[in-house]
């Protein structure tokens, strides 16, 4: 009877940890300062979004996620960029100041992150280039589990509305670059690969990136 | 034969590689707000027949004239069919006659020198920029070289054909840009220091009355529209002052004393290198061996290089193809540096040196970069992004053929020149109370209120102007 006892309290300890583990907490993000120097053209944020006041919203994901993109190997349709390094994304360093953003070049270019292994990816937080206003074109940000990208591929964000990088059409908004760079919430897309698209922006038609972070938790 | 052939295949090489580099894929890079301007003239010219001189916000009429008949060649016969390559012609054929012209200037100090020299103006980074640019500085060049080289013809034969030549150059650099003076008053600064022997003619006051004819006419012909407006050639004298109190305000344009000689250092921006310490070391050698030995030739490049530097680097004005000035004077002293080492194997090795060094940098700018922000010939240059506004006008205006296309900003160059030829395109640089439209452009400032006038589903994206200014594209959806 004791043990009985003892073994419904114990089942009982273990569930309510469990279920404490797996509640939600905010996405800690470290910001890098803006870099708007000088004083730059009036504008107001006319963008498909509301304008933001304030701060951003915390983005929730499940206790115990990971940047898993730190140091990871990066890959791209340009592999040989004239500016900066690939590995730049990985780096940890997305203060946008010369010497840590990669610049790829012009048409449609991708990045893709390889995690090492399977993981459930909760949020991507992206910074393209933020030491100007400017926008880029046909964002899409895709998880799976075939570096191909060619089967089980999951599209965490698209705003590419004419489908003029052939990945589908998207609806997500776009968006002015900023030092908060873009948060995307992945709801737990799963697979190895993050792929990033772009196609130029709003200054030049190259394509840049300061910096990627992949956040989730490695599928055991 | 075969003579011939060794005497004029270099200059010959030099003269192609500089018309390559002038003319390759001249459409490659958007039009800047300026060029478009300018370009929105040269078709209204085409079409009308007709064209006033603006004294205010305009150069002189010597470039769109000049466009015209590469326009009727190539079949253009009204703004709508106008290209890019075809007014790009014009300074592209110019800065490539620059080149000649400057070989048959430099002649005189030695065959090898002048073509020295000459290779060094065609493969110019700024020379070449700017002579696929339609502004008039590349053309303003061209007709300088040649008054000088009529000048100094004179000079040396006494021949008053010479003097007709020279009085047509400066008349039509007049009649190119107000700052014309600034350069003959240089080179009559130079000439006073460097004459050695008196003039050959015998009629110097029926030579000075040619000059002097052959100048006001030609540059009358132009400013008065060749006799249809003659109100022009008041204005001709009228734009000196609002031109003064551009130059000496800056109107935006200030920049310090050193900007023009930091273009031919070494800066770093964003990644991208930009140097011509080889061809700028080999300049400043020029210099030392003018100011050592008394070569007349030397040190009136270096006295015309000289005075030129000083009024632009005192002038708060400053947009960079003004550099181009500087460089024919700058190409004779790298020419005449080498000309002075007495080996010449090791002359031919530095050249070669300093003729790849400035490839690759005329690559960078012109082919590779030429609307980046980083290039620091791309002043204020308009992005790639503008080349997409007109298939995004003719889809809006397809799905709505009675739609009008309606531009809403205070800064709207070159949409015209990207909008030609569409009849129901207006501008406005606050928004109307009706703003709905097939398309809407609206630049950032106004986007909100834009957004708040319009009636019925629009879709909407961005569009970059410029770096930094970015618009809102508003497309009407099917109802």
């Amino acid at each position: 009877m004791i043990l009985k006892k003892l073994s419904l309290v114990l089942a009982v300890a273990v569930l309510t940890a469990g279920a404490q583990a797996q509640a939600p907490v905010p996405l800690q993000l470290e910001l890098p300062k803006p870099l708007f120097a000088g004083t730059p053209r009036p504008i107001s944020l006319p963008n498909l979004e509301a304008p933001r006041a304030g701060k951003r919203p915390d983005l929730m994901v499940p206790a115990g996620t990971a940047n898993l993109s730190k140091g990871k190997a990066v890959t791209s349709s340009d592999s040989l960029p004239v500016i900066g390094e690939l590995s730049y994304l990985t780096d940890g360093d997305k203060s946008g100041t010369d010497g840590t953003y990669v610049e790829l070049g012009p048409t449609p270019q991708w990045v893709q992150i390889d995690l090492g292994a399977k993981a459930k990816v909760a949020a991507i937080a992206l910074w393209h280039f933020h030491s100007q206003a400017r926008v880029y074109h046909d964002v899409v940000v895709q998880v799976s589990d075939d570096k191909d990208f060619k089967t089980g591929v999951t599209t965490v964000y698209n705003n590419d509305d004419d489908n003029s990088s052939k990945l589908g059409k998207g609806k997500d908004l776009a968006y002015i670059e900023n030092f908060e760079g873009r948060l995307l919430d992945a709801k737990g897309a799963a697979g190895r690969y993050v792929r990033l698209s772009s196609n130029g922006n709003t200054s030049d038609e190259l394509n840049h990136y300061c910096e990627v972070e992949v956040h989730g938790a490695l599928v055991k | 034969m075969l003579a011939n052939v060794r005497r004029w295949l270099p200059i010959a090489l030099v003269a192609v590689t500089a018309l390559w580099l002038r003319t390759h894929d001249l459409a490659v890079r958007p039009m800047h707000a300026d060029e478009a301007n300018q370009a929105v003239k040269v078709g209204a010219l085409l079409e009308r027949g007709h064209y006033e001189f603006d004294p205010a916000d305009h150069h002189g009429p010597t470039l769109y004239y000049a466009a015209l008949p590469i326009a009727w060649l190539r079949g253009e016969r009204n703004l709508a069919a106008l290209s890019e390559t075809t007014v790009r012609l014009v300074p592209a054929l110019s800065g490539t006659l620059s080149v000649l012209l400057l070989y048959f200037f430099a002649a005189a100090f030695g065959r090898w020198a002048a073509i020295t020299a000459a290779a060094f103006l065609a493969i110019a980074p700024a020379s070449a920029y700017y002579s696929r640019y339609f502004i008039q500085e590349s053309l303003l060049l061209a007709f300088f070289l040649a008054t000088i080289l009529c000048a100094q013809r004179w000079w040396r034969s006494g021949n008053g054909c010479w003097a007709l030549g020279a009085g047509v150059g400066a008349g039509l650099m007049q009649a190119t840009k107000a700052s014309a003076p600034l350069f003959i008053f240089a080179a009559l600064v130079a000439l006073w220091f460097v004459r050695r022997n008196a003039f050959k003619t015998t009629r110097p006051k029926r030579d000075l009355a040619v000059f002097l004819g052959a100048f006001f006419l030609s540059a009358a012909l132009f400013y008065s529209s060749f006799g249809t407006h003659v109100g022009g050639l008041a204005d001709a004298l009228a734009t000196y002052a609002p031109a003064a109190g551009r130059v000496t305000e800056g109107s935006g344009h200030e920049k310090p004393w050193f900007y023009f000689l930091s273009l031919f250092g070494w800066q770093r921006s964003g990644g991208l290198l930009w140097q011509q310490l080889l061809f700028s070391g080999l300049g400043l050698g020029g210099a030392l061996v003018a100011l050592r030995h008394s070569h007349p030739f030397l040190r009136g490049a270096l006295i015309y290089t000289t005075v030129v530097g000083i009024a632009l680097a005192v002038t708060p004005y400053k947009t960079p193809w003004h550099v181009i000035h500087l460089i024919p004077g700058l190409a004779v002293l790298a020419a005449g540096a080498l000309a002075a080492i007495p080996f010449r194997s090791v002359a031919i090795v530095l050249a070669a040196f300093v003729i790849l060094a400035q490839w690759r940098q005329t690559d960078l700018a012109v082919f590779l970069r030429p609307a980046d922000a980083r290039n620091p010939y791309a002043y204020v240059h308009s992005s790639p992004d503008v080349r997409k506004v007109r298939g995004l006008a003719e889809s809006a205006l397809a799905h709505s053929p009675q739609g009008a296309i309606r531009v809403i900003s205070e800064e709207y160059w070159p949409l015209p020149w990207y909008f030609r030829g569409l009849d129901r395109v207006g501008y406005w640089s606050l928004p109307p109370d009706d703003c709905d439209a097939a398309m809407i452009l609206a630049s950032a400032a106004n986007t909100a209120a834009v957004r708040s006038r319009l009636r019925g589903r629009y879709r909407e994206s961005y569009l970059g102007l410029r770096p930094g200014f970015i618009c809102t594209v508003f497309i009407k959806e099917a109802p």
